[in-house]
């Protein structure tokens, strides 16, 4: 049987194929389905907690301004100091405003945007960060630079883009398999086989794009642990002594209101939605705003001297390198966070077709390697007699 | 795979093929351990855990009060080219919170307030700043408190940095004058 070399290497590709995830194929399940989670973590929070919901109290009702909901949360707790406001993505979310007490603990509230109440404190066990702190870094502590378990997880983009090229490779004429059957009755290994290809012939684009941006996460901790940075994003300088205010009696200055912030930062960033605004930290900080545009891959942000009114520091669309615009592109690429609950969706469902693609491997392997098994013993079982015989039949005369 | 077991089997090759899927049940085993630590830590960033640790009270500086904990019981961290940081936390007395502009922390004392050293962040309840360590640092510094007031006051206090976080000081004396 003399083997085709393009046949023998279409068999190496698949053994490489299908060696790519096995090691590890429970971690890299595990890593699969906490992504898919993380996806849609803040619509989970919003179903099962109806504190972080924006309900209206009636229909006449209109959204606050920053200011309004500042007020509101000044009056109703006098001692509470506000750090930031921030509006999810997503009319249906309640503001998230981060604050400390002045008992020094520094919950986040959920603010009716209508009204301005407080709805409710972030509960302890906080199911948002904790599955995206699962998926992005296995929970290992960020102690020096990136932690361990952030390589990890990014390490898995290599085998994850290996295996769809691969994939690929051994499927022969794969874009014929777009409405293949999935066939049953024929046993579970056909079963799986041909939902792992079909699943797998759909998520092309899904695989590419989580394994690109998987692996630039993993340049991206790379390049920041040895302290390369290609951003070019202006470092804020502190407010100068000179501009701030000096009051006789020992108040603070007086600053402009967050409206006003909005106001001068929406001249400075046309077309901005302004969805994060972050109060001074010190005496000498600016109020610092952002929001998106119409690219809604990217942030833009401003800051507002607020003694001034001057932007001091901008980083608009405009100002970022081409290179920026791929690489501050490829975060929301992975998470499917920009283009509100419809993409999610999408996200979220390739995300189980992926998850089930790992599983599905992981099953025609067991079943493969179960015949393979058997097949290798009998050969095994038959071998020795078969050479006893050969012995015989030499010493025989 | 029957090629790998028509090849001779080393040892190591022997380990590797009974062993390598236990590799999963490693590495299922990191996020469950570090699973109290990541709790831990959400809850000291939620101030629940309280101001910090080795906290020094009711630290008179001028007329004001202010209490001061590090982070964490650890040594400075580095941070690359910059040097390394040791993270504190501050809570100024509650009645001063309106008069205070600024408060500042410094090893050595400050020779004027524009070299009042790194400025606290946050509000007045729960300040935090990185105080960088140089590391030729002597063990028995002192770390220097500098407010500011919004009326143009300067007040200073100080406490032994030995006080203020006694790993910093044993990494100090590990360091040994080293650059």
């Amino acid at each position: 049987m003399a083997k085709s070399p393009k046949k023998s290497k279409s068999k190496l590709w698949f053994l490489v194929h299908s060696w790519l995830a096995l090691p590890i194929w429970f971690f890299v399940l595990i890593v699969c389905f906490t992504g898919m989670l993380a996806v849609v973590s803040q619509e989970i929070v919003w179903l099962a907690n109806p504190d972080v919901r924006a309900s209206q109290p009636d229909d006449s009702a209109e959204r606050l301004s920053f200011q309004q909901v500042l007020d509101a949360l000044n009056q109703a707790e006098p001692d509470m100091s506000v750090r930031s406001l921030s509006q999810p993505d997503g009319s249906h979310f309640a503001i998230k405003a981060r604050v400390t007490l002045a008992d020094g603990t520094t919950p986040t509230l959920y603010v009716n945007p209508y009204t301005g109440a407080i709805q409710g404190k972030m509960p302890d066990f906080n199911f948002e960060a904790f599955t995206r702190a699962l998926h992005g870094w296995w929970l290992v502590p960020f102690t020096n630079g990136y932690s361990w378990g952030w390589y990890l997880v990014s390490l898995l983009g290599l085998p994850m883009l290996a295996s769809l090229v691969t994939g690929l490779v051994v499927y022969k004429k794969f874009w014929k398999g777009f409405f293949k059957p999935v066939r049953t009755g024929h046993g579970s290994r056909i079963f799986w086989g041909d939902l792992h290809r079909l699943a797998g012939v759909w998520s092309i684009w899904f695989i590419a794009v989580i394994s690109i941006t998987g692996i630039w996460f993993l340049i991206q901790a790379i390049l920041g642990d040895n302290h390369i940075t290609i951003s070019s994003e202006p470092v804020v300088p502190v407010i100068a002594r000179e501009q701030v205010p000096q009051s006789t009696d020992g108040s603070p200055a007086p600053r402009i209101d967050l409206d006003e912030a909005v106001r001068i930062a929406g001249l400075a960033i046309p077309g901005v939605d302004i969805s994060l605004i972050s109060l001074p930290a010190t005496a000498y900080s600016h109020i610092d705003l952002g929001g998106r545009g119409w690219y809604p891959l990217m942030f833009q942000s401003a800051a507002v001297n607020p003694y001034t009114r001057v932007v001091d520091s901008q980083f608009l669309l405009g100002d970022r390198s081409a290179l920026e615009f791929v690489t501050e592109s490829m975060r929301p690429l992975h998470t499917g966070d920009f283009g509100g609950l419809a993409i999610k969706l999408v996200w979220f469902f390739f995300g189980l077709v992926l998850t089930l693609m790992v599983l599905s491997g992981l099953l025609i392997w067991t079943k493969r390697t179960a015949q393979a098994t058997a097949a290798a013993l009998k050969r095994s079982e038959r071998a020795p007699r078969a050479r006893a015989s050969d012995i015989t039949a030499e010493i025989q005369p | 795979m029957n090629q790998a077991r028509a090849l001779p089997a080393t040892p190591l090759k022997q380990f590797w093929l009974k062993w390598r899927f236990h590799l999963n049940i490693l590495l299922i085993l990191i996020p469950l351990g570090f699973m109290p630590k990541y709790f831990a830590d959400a809850r000291m960033f939620r101030g629940d855990a309280g101001l910090g640790v080795n906290q020094i009270s009711d630290i008179q500086v001028g007329p004001y009060s202010l209490d001061l904990a590090e982070l964490r019981d650890e040594a400075p961290r580095a941070d690359g080219p910059a040097g390394h940081f040791k993270a504190f936390n501050a809570a100024l007395c509650k009645a001063c919170t309106n008069e205070v502009k600024a408060v500042y922390l410094r090893i050595g004392k400050p020779r004027s307030l524009r070299a009042a050293g790194t400025i606290f962040f946050g509000a007045p309840y729960r300040m935090g700043t990185n105080l960088p360590v140089p590391p030729r640092t002597r063990p028995d510094a002192q770390v220097w408190v500098t407010i500011e007031g919004w009326d143009g006051s300067m007040h200073q206090a100080s406490v032994p940095l030995a006080k203020a976080s006694p790993a910093t000081v044993a990494w100090l004396e590990k360091q040994g004058g080293k650059p």
